[in-house]
């Protein structure tokens, strides 16, 4: 259950501005990737590119060898990929459950005339998907929530029901875009647990956009910096920080 | 808690039992022409609900859906008069205007908000003058007559009796088909897809694929209403089909619930009773009072007839002063129900 990512020179052009030039970098299976750098350096236009949202003017994106991109987006949660949203886009007033069992869709069967007729075999996935939704939210401390309208969750615990309804698709590949984001200190520290535990469990591969860097040290294997829609460099957290460019990106002017 | 909640299934399977009896039974005391009230809410609660699932449901608005049931009425009328056997005339019913629907859905479809409203209200507007042109099949504009699905001799039963409980169990089998179709897999997609296309995009869920699964599934339904309409009314004429009748149903979808099965139920009540109700307040003002009806219902329960239990609980928990909670899951589960439709 962990996948390769290969991202090949891409090249993003919404008219005459260029969002991403020439990005390239590789993620080995079961390794966590984060994606750092300023806001507006593309960091979520990539992000968009490999869950197939945008199409790139140029490059390549494959997944285990396969290229992403003339297939259509909607099918790609079928080779594996999920992805959580940067602005948690739940329905409101469904309950927590309902949200998590729709990333549940690409592991179902059975057309409309199935469904609505409910043979046996039906009714057992339907019963097998709940059981497996309700163990992800227990896995996630979210199980008491399971009936509540998702509206009347507080906003920080939006993005962890998100990142069930990722889960439940059984991804290979997961794209996390700002997960702890609006996380108190105690919060980040389960999240931080939570995806240690996912890689070390199933093999997920991860890349993570993320400004919070105590997370991005603690779980990411490498972490490339983008920069003005450029890869400014890649290396461990550790040698990003240290990195004068990135120093200089963040902070503007000349490096110390 | 648990035991409310227990108590509350109780109540609602006894309640459930009651107006099961009650349905079964009514039309063995009611005078014929309240039999055939009955059977009419029956024959526009699948009309209705065909219009729920493609807008309550998936979020697309059909103004058209008079041009399906117009569609089923005269494939209905057309198979009956050639003598073919009523299973099979029930079948081309369906299929027929769904296989047309599908055939509209794959380009519609594509476009949003107001442009598929445009193309679905144009259908009853090119159905009318077409039904009234081929005079051969459908009697042009005087319509036609067709005398069947009497009631047999064994049954004891008046023919309105008999035609109260082909169209209820046919119309019973469609709401339990709907009801299962909108949960579970298909029902959850249809619902994202309404909700969020990117998401339902990110989760292998194709917007465009389930528009037109859930526009094609509308069109079998109208012509479901439209067998079940002659059976009822034993007539047809293009006025049936006209674009006002569209958009009295979508009209009729929204008064009862958006994205509810029962409310589309509360629907056919609503299309059948109200403008009776307002001949009799006023016969000359019948408009006015149907939409002064339709206007109060909506301003007491913005997300339709369903929502008003809610809505009477909370203004109760005001009187005692009891406090909702904050947040008011309410409030929203109200508003966008009723935004549903409009976005």
């Amino acid at each position: 259950m962990s996948a390769r990512l290969s991202v090949a020179d891409v090249f993003l052009q919404f008219g005459g501005i260029t969002v991403l030039e020439s990005v390239s970098f590789d993620v080995e299976p079961s390794t966590i990737f984060g994606l750092v750098g300023p806001n507006g350096a593309g960091k979520t236009s990539l992000f968009n590119c490999i869950s197939g949202h945008y199409k790139p003017s140029a490059g390549s994106v494959s997944i285990d060898g396969e290229d992403v991109l003339p297939r259509a987006p909607s099918k790609l949660a079928h080779i594996g990929l999920a992805r959580t949203f940067q602005h948690p886009a739940l329905q409101l007033h469904s309950t927590v459950l309902d949200n998590v069992l729709l990333g549940g869709h690409c592991r179902l069967t059975g057309g409309a005339l199935s469904w609505a007729l409910r043979p046996p075999h039906i009714v057992r996935q339907e019963r097998r998907i709940r059981q497996q939704a309700h163990e992800t939210l227990e896995r996630l401390d979210l199980d008491w929530a399971a009936g509540t309208m998702a509206g009347e969750l507080p906003h920080a615990l939006h993005k962890r029901v998100e990142l069930c309804r990722a889960l439940l698709s059984r991804p290979k590949l997961l794209l996390l875009d700002e997960p702890a984001a609006g996380l108190s200190h105690s919060e980040v520290e389960d999240l931080i647990a939570w995806l240690r535990n996912l890689r070390s469990e199933f093999g997920l591969t991860m890349i993570v956009v993320e400004h919070h860097m105590g997370l991005i040290s603690a779980i990411t294997d490498r972490v490339a910096v983008l920069n003005q829609g450029r890869k400014l460099m890649e290396g461990t957290a550790a040698e990003a920080q240290r990195d004068p460019r990135v120093v200089e990106a963040y902070l503007g002017g000349e490096a110390a | 808690m648990n035991r409310t909640i227990f108590k509350r299934r109780w109540f609602r399977i006894s309640v459930i039992a009651v107006l099961a009896l009650a349905a079964v039974l009514a039309p063995l005391e009611l005078v014929p022409y309240a039999n055939y009230q009955l059977t009419m809410i029956a024959v526009m609660g699948v009309a209705i609900l065909g219009v729920n699932i493609i807008t309550g449901y998936t979020g697309q608005i059909s103004l058209g859906q008079s041009a399906f049931l117009g569609l089923g009425a005269y494939v209905t009328a057309y198979g009956v008069t050639e003598g073919w056997p009523v299973p099979l005339v029930f079948l081309l019913a369906a299929v027929i205007p769904g296989a047309v629907g599908l055939l509209i859905a794959l380009p519609a479809v594509r476009l949003k908000g107001a442009s598929i409203a445009m193309v679905t209200i144009s259908l009853p507007i090119i159905a009318d003058p077409l039904a009234k042109r081929l005079t051969d099949i459908t009697g042009g504009s005087a319509g036609i007559t067709v005398q069947w699905m009497s009631a047999p001799e064994w049954t004891g039963l008046a023919d309105d009796q008999w035609r109260y409980y082909i169209v209820g169990a046919i119309a019973l089998v469609f709401f339990v088909l709907a009801w299962n179709l909108t949960r579970g897999r298909i029902g959850r997609a249809f619902a994202i897809v309404r909700d969020n296309e990117a998401v339902a995009t990110s989760m292998g869920i194709s917007s465009y694929k389930y528009k037109v699964l859930a526009f094609t599934i509308a069109s079998a339904y109208g012509g479901v209403a439209g067998f079940l309409y002659l059976a009822a009314v034993q007539y047809m004429s293009p006025a049936t089909l006209s674009f006002i009748v569209g958009i009295n149903l979508l009209a009729a979808m929204i008064i009862g619930g958006s994205a509810s099965i029962i409310g589309s139920l509360f629907g056919g009540v609503f299309y059948v009773f109200i403008p009776v109700v307002a001949g009799q307040i006023d016969p000359s003002h019948t408009p006015i009072v149907y939409g002064a009806a339709l206007l109060l219902i909506l301003f007491l329960a913005p997300g339709g007839v369903v929502t008003l239990p809610r809505v009477l609980r909370r203004l109760m928990g005001r009187r005692t002063g009891r406090q909702q909670q904050p947040g008011g899951g309410d409030d929203q589960a109200t508003e966008s129900s009723a935004g549903k439709v409009t976005s």
